[in-house]
């Protein structure tokens, strides 16, 4: 246990350094730009949005960078893969809750004094920090899990596999655009809208429910973390 | 007594075979030179044995336990390797607390130590730091973990003669200090050949002999003469290699010595392991 613990703590405390430097050159490029807006229009509330996507973008970097950095340094130190898999999806929730509570804080008191949008206060309202940390916690945990099972995959079959792969995937997505555009009826278009609707925590009623969109979000890291966990178990130094 | 044991290891790349059934074991307490040219397999043995690729057959135990996948064995092996496997953008004295983290013999006081004895600044990051001096620091790392095996995969690449020396005398310390197994796979036979006890050499994937130096450098002899008589000799013989210059030859043989008539003029002379290994695994088998 005392072994995991240290891996996980290797995991998150060796992203402190590139967490710091990315919140200084966001948060300064934000209030430069901020700054510019204002002094170039006189316009004292400029609207603002999308930080969190910025978040997200570093975490998928850094999904990615995990597999291809802390595998080979989880290895020289005698790690198992199921080691290094569990260390290394803690310290993903791990950074992604201290991102997202940082984003959430930031976000919510920026929208209190200007006219900035946070992605879920946007879609859910504003006032439940909770559910907004947790959200947002989810969301980063998912983008991490995405591409870290990229970067695994990527290694597993090679680059132009991969991009075979990407291209398959890209022809996937225009095929099931093709398929509700023209070859399901109105009425099962609508039935699958609902459903993301709901999975999403829009209800039919009208209310939210937040716990839905938590729970979608929990069941698409678990399919991409079982994923990754398969692929891992086989993976090889190269 | 412990010991790594490797049981029937295959391995393949494609159409290529790394290692074909080798069959070999490491015992505990001693230091074992692990020699082989380029792609006979060694580092594939390696790694197989730290876990960080899987065999396609066969199995290798660590004092009994399992090496593929187990936590267990984590305390008992370190592999320094020749490829870097560390965070580049973190400092030397932070690998070395992380290191002191995940093992629990590591010990501070010796790594910092070392350090100072090969001028290694552990202020600088992996990343600024020379060839050689990447090298230094994994040495440094290894011979500051106090498990029970360790094993260096080309420990001296791009270290000067100096500090290779200083390794070499640093090993033999720690050697006489504690009990450990030391397995050294190296291309710079001679310098290692006053060191280790056992050798194995693997060739073509294949472990070509396990034997202990000094019985190799008994067994191992060269004869010299006119080629008419050095052939005659060689009859029936464990002819490793020969060589020709002019009407010269000189014929590498393992086993024993016969005496030589009076009137010959054959001349028999000690061989070094280098040239033992060069001659066997041109020869491969």
């Amino acid at each position: 246990m005392n072994k995991l613990k240290s891996a996980i703590s290797y995991g998150c405390l060796t992203k402190i350094r590139p967490l710091v430097i990315f919140y200084l050159v966001e948060y300064g490029f934000f209030a430069l730009i901020m700054a510019i807006v204002v002094l170039c229009t006189g316009n004292v509330e400029p609207n603002s949005s999308g930080a969190e996507m910025a978040s997200a973008v570093f975490l998928s970097i850094m999904g990615a960078l995990s597999f291809k950095e802390d595998f080979k340094a989880f290895l020289q130190n005698g790690f198992t893969r199921r080691y290094i898999f569990l260390s290394t999806f803690c310290s993903f929730f791990l950074v992604s809750a201290a991102m997202a509570l940082i984003d959430t804080l930031l976000g919510n008191v920026l929208h209190h004094f200007i006219k900035h949008f946070t992605i879920f206060g946007t879609l859910y309202g504003y006032g439940n920090l909770f559910f907004n940390w947790l959200w947002l916690t989810c969301l980063y945990v998912t983008f991490c899990g995405i591409f870290y099972l990229a970067a695994l995959v990527i290694n597993k079959v090679g680059k132009t596999t991969s991009l075979l792969i990407g291209v398959g995937l890209a022809g996937v997505i225009l095929l099931i655009a093709a398929l509700f555009r023209f070859v399901f009826s109105s009425e099962l278009v609508s039935r699958i809208a609902q459903f993301m609707s709901t999975a999403f925590g829009f209800m039919n009623d009208g209310t939210v429910n937040l716990v839905f969109p938590i729970l979608t979000f929990i069941v698409i890291g678990a399919v991409f973390g079982l994923g990754s966990y398969a692929l891992i178990r086989h993976t090889e130094l190269k | 007594m412990g010991a790594i044991q490797i049981k029937g290891i295959t391995k393949r790349y494609k159409d290529v075979i790394a290692l074909d059934n080798v069959s070999v074991s490491f015992d505990f307490g001693k230091i074992y030179g692990l020699l082989g040219r380029n792609g006979a397999g060694k580092s594939t043995l390696i790694n197989i044995i730290s876990n960080r690729i899987f065999a396609d057959r066969g199995e290798i135990l660590i004092d009994g336990i399992s090496a593929k996948e187990t936590m267990a064995v984590h305390d008992k092996i370190f592999c320094m390797s020749e490829t870097d496997l560390y965070d580049r953008d973190l400092k030397v004295m932070e690998h070395f607390k992380w290191t002191k983290r995940f093992y629990t013999d590591f010990d501070m006081n010796k790594a910092l130590a070392l350090s100072e004895k090969y001028h290694l600044d552990v202020n600088k990051r992996f990343k600024a730091l020379s060839k050689g001096y990447q090298s230094i620091f994994k040495l440094i790392i290894a011979l500051s973990l106090s498990v029970p095996y360790v094993i260096f995969d080309e420990p001296v690449l791009g270290l000067d003669a100096n500090h290779r020396e200083l390794f070499y005398s640093l090993l033999l310390k720690e050697f006489e200090e504690g009990e450990r197994t030391f397995i050294i796979a190296t291309h710079l036979i001679e310098e290692v050949s006053g060191i280790i006890e056992e050798v194995v050499l693997i060739d073509k994937g294949k472990v070509l002999l396990k034997e202990s130096a000094e019985n190799l450098l008994e067994k191992g002899y060269s004869i010299s003469g006119s080629a008419a008589e050095v052939e005659n000799y060689c009859v029936g013989r464990n002819v490793i290699g020969t060589e020709e210059l002019g009407g010269l030859k000189i014929a590498y043989i393992m086993g024993e010595k016969a005496a030589l008539p009076k009137e010959s003029s054959l001349q028999f002379s000690a061989i070094n392991l280098q040239k033992l290994f060069v001659k066997m695994t041109e020869k491969g088998a």
